[in-house]
């Protein structure tokens, strides 16, 4: 409750926001089921549209990290009616600008100078909107420059906003609020994190440097003496969103040679840096027709503890997972199972998760993918249902799953649903289950 | 006497001593001038601290009017601007504003000190309003047009209030504070929103 003498004002706002939208999801229901009443055939889509639609207002609204809760809910499509997800989506491209002058007085405080000033041209009207900033375009020394702003206040509401959503993100997810209570942590940490224009651009260019290398990656160069807390200047990209682009009817080899990067750069960065860009949402991507695809936006970042990364691919392995005694062990370090299970719960919960890692590991384990195969997702996606609604499952009353878990598999989530929409078919079992791997 | 050098001498006074001068006599000896000079320029110490908020707004719109592109910005953004701008000036005499809130409460619970201010104010928003009005951004209503003045004037006041409690890293969050509630104002004095609540209110008191 303390935060609450620090900004009272944002908060009681921020709440009655989500006060306003609490009752028009319920008036949604209401009307559904007078609907239901006269035309007993109604599906539920119109009210899970309806609902998407509220509640994504209300967050766009807010920004902040309410609108990167809400990307993250996009990521996992399973876990979501399929109505909420494609709106979710959209806040991963657009939120309510910020106004000229603000943007000005950003520059003035933190730079010293206007923004007219600093480069040769500047658009004062956002051409994109990032999740906790927006970007501007910008020229100077011949060249077009992408000026990332940060919204004022964003780390001061991240606390405040999180214990808002919260109820709202037990009540979609449909998980438990132990569960909710040691993941919101670690999303909180990470959202600070996010804020720290200071912090990303270093991770930025130290990043792409390490990165360098993989073919058809394409990394914009950061400029330092333009940049602040929070601002950050580097080289505007050419390129698409994930969804435009597909609309430009990319060829095959095209979507494969994109997706073969996306692929060659996470599992470069998981098995080798140990350190991942943990927000593959497609808006942090720019794919162009000649199949190189541009990254940047290196706010959130996930470093993979040994022990938890040991643990974790060691699950991958068909070997270990045979040995019943080593495969508990597994569990048990990776917070899966509990010491205080029953016999019965941890033969209920090893099996359904060991399901669930055949399934989503199944790429590692061959030497190509075609993550174009819709029978391949729809199968996660039903089993996920499957597992989300039995009972079992919604009455544990213990968290699930380690918290490092969480980012690592949104990455691999983020990277999937995207592969997925590419439709690419690309070389993957790198470098799990190689003796290399073993030795770690 | 130059009455910039009176109003510095004043706050730095205020400054160090962290009250008022005992007389406007100490106060002149200290500062090597005949009391005689100091009437020239100010009556009282209450006029030299109407005069210090007033030239905290007047420096801010004199930088302002230098601006290129402030002039041709809208209505509203211009208002965001001034309180940017504003907040700024306010910040280089933070230190000195504080003391006055700690001696006087809220400055908006003592207003005479804030009535030369006040006055200068309301000529710019009037400027403001009659701009709004010409390109549409601002909507005139028979009666209520003529109180949207007092409206701005506590809305000052708020920006005023939540800068001197802010205690956010850069004041971000009075930054944040004036950009939802100048947007919120001029959405008020704008849209349908307010009209149809007036009506509504009319409709309701007639019907009774």
């Amino acid at each position: 409750m303390k935060e609450q003498t620090n900004i009272p004002t944002g908060k009681v706002e921020r709440a009655s926001r989500f006060v306003t939208t609490g009752l028009k999801v319920g008036t949604n229901y209401l009307k559904h089921y007078t609907k239901k009443l006269l035309d007993p055939s109604i599906s539920k889509d119109e009210l899970h549209a309806d609902n998407a639609e509220d509640i994504y207002d209300t967050l766009s609204n807010l920004k902040g990290s309410a609108l990167k809760v809400a990307q993250m809910l996009s990521m996992d499509k399973g876990l979501l009616p399929k109505a909420y997800t494609d709106k979710f989506a959209m806040s991963q491209y657009s939120a309510p600008p910020l106004s000229g002058p603000l943007v000005v007085n950003t520059f003035v405080k933190t730079l010293g100078k206007s923004p007219f000033e600093l480069y040769d041209k500047f658009e004062i009207k956002a051409a994109n909107a990032a999740s906790i900033g927006q970007v501007h375009r910008a020229w100077k020394w011949g060249k077009p420059l992408a000026i990332k702003i940060q919204y004022p206040g964003v780390a001061n509401s991240v606390k405040s906003d999180l214990r808002i959503v919260k109820p709202f993100a037990i009540r979609i997810v449909g998980m438990n609020e132990v569960d909710m209570d040691k993941y919101f942590d670690e999303i909180e940490g990470k959202l600070l994190e996010e804020t720290d224009y200071k912090l990303e651009l270093r991770r930025s260019v130290e990043l792409s440097a390490l990165c360098a290398h993989i073919p058809n990656l394409v990394f914009p160069s950061y400029y330092p003496e333009l940049s602040s807390e929070r601002i950050i200047t580097m080289d505007w990209l050419d390129g698409f969103h994930l969804k435009e682009f597909l609309l430009r009817n990319p060829s095959q080899e095209v979507r494969n040679k994109i997706g073969q990067a996306l692929w060659d750069f996470y599992q470069f960065q998981v098995h080798t840096l140990k350190t991942v860009h943990a927000d593959p949402h497609p808006g942090n991507f720019l794919m162009r027709d000649n199949g190189t695809v541009g990254i940047f936006d290196f706010g959130c970042i996930k470093e993979i503890p040994e022990d938890f990364y040991i643990n974790y691919f060691l699950l991958v392995d068909k070997e270990v997972i045979r040995d019943e005694v080593k495969r508990r062990q597994i569990y048990t370090n990776l917070e899966m199972i509990h010491p205080t299970d029953t016999e019965k719960e941890i033969t209920f919960f090893s099996e359904l998760f060991q399901k669930m890692i055949d399934m989503l590991t199944l790429p590692f384990t061959l030497d190509s993918f075609d993550f174009g195969d819709e029978s391949y997702f729809n199968e996660i996606y039903a089993y996920m249902d499957y597992v989300s609604n039995l009972k079992e499952v919604r009455d544990s009353k213990v968290a699930r799953g380690s918290r490092h878990s969480l980012y690592v598999n949104r990455t691999y989530f983020g990277l999937y649903s995207i592969l997925s929409d590419l439709k690419a078919n690309i070389k993957t079992g790198y470098p799990v289950n190689t003796p290399a791997f073993h030795q770690q | 006497m130059d009455k910039q050098l009176i109003r510095d001498a004043y706050k730095t006074f205020w400054l160090e001593n962290g009250k008022r001068p005992v007389s406007i006599f100490a106060f002149c000896q200290q500062l090597g001038i005949a009391e005689t000079a100091f009437y020239d320029s100010y009556s009282s110490f209450d006029a030299v601290e109407k005069d210090i908020w007033l030239s905290f707004f007047q420096d801010t719109i004199e930088k302002l009017q230098e601006d290129e592109i402030y002039r041709n910005y809208s209505a509203q953004e211009k208002l965001l601007t001034f309180y940017f701008m504003w907040v700024q000036k306010l910040k280089e005499n933070r230190s000195y504003i504080l003391l006055q809130k700690e001696n006087y409460r809220i400055p908006g619970i003592h207003p005479d000190k804030l009535e030369t201010f006040r006055i200068a104010f309301y000529d710019y928003i009037r400027e403001i309003i009659k701009e709004g009005y010409t390109n549409n951004e601002i909507k005139e209503r028979k009666f209520i047009s003529d109180q949207y003045v007092h409206g701005f004037w506590m809305q000052a006041l708020f920006v005023l209030r939540y800068w001197t409690k802010d205690d956010s890293n850069q004041f971000e969050m009075t930054d944040a504070a004036i950009e939802k509630a100048v947007n919120l104002s001029f959405q008020l004095i704008s849209t349908n929103t307010f009209d149809s609540l007036v009506d509504f209110g009319k409709f309701m008191f007639t019907r009774k």
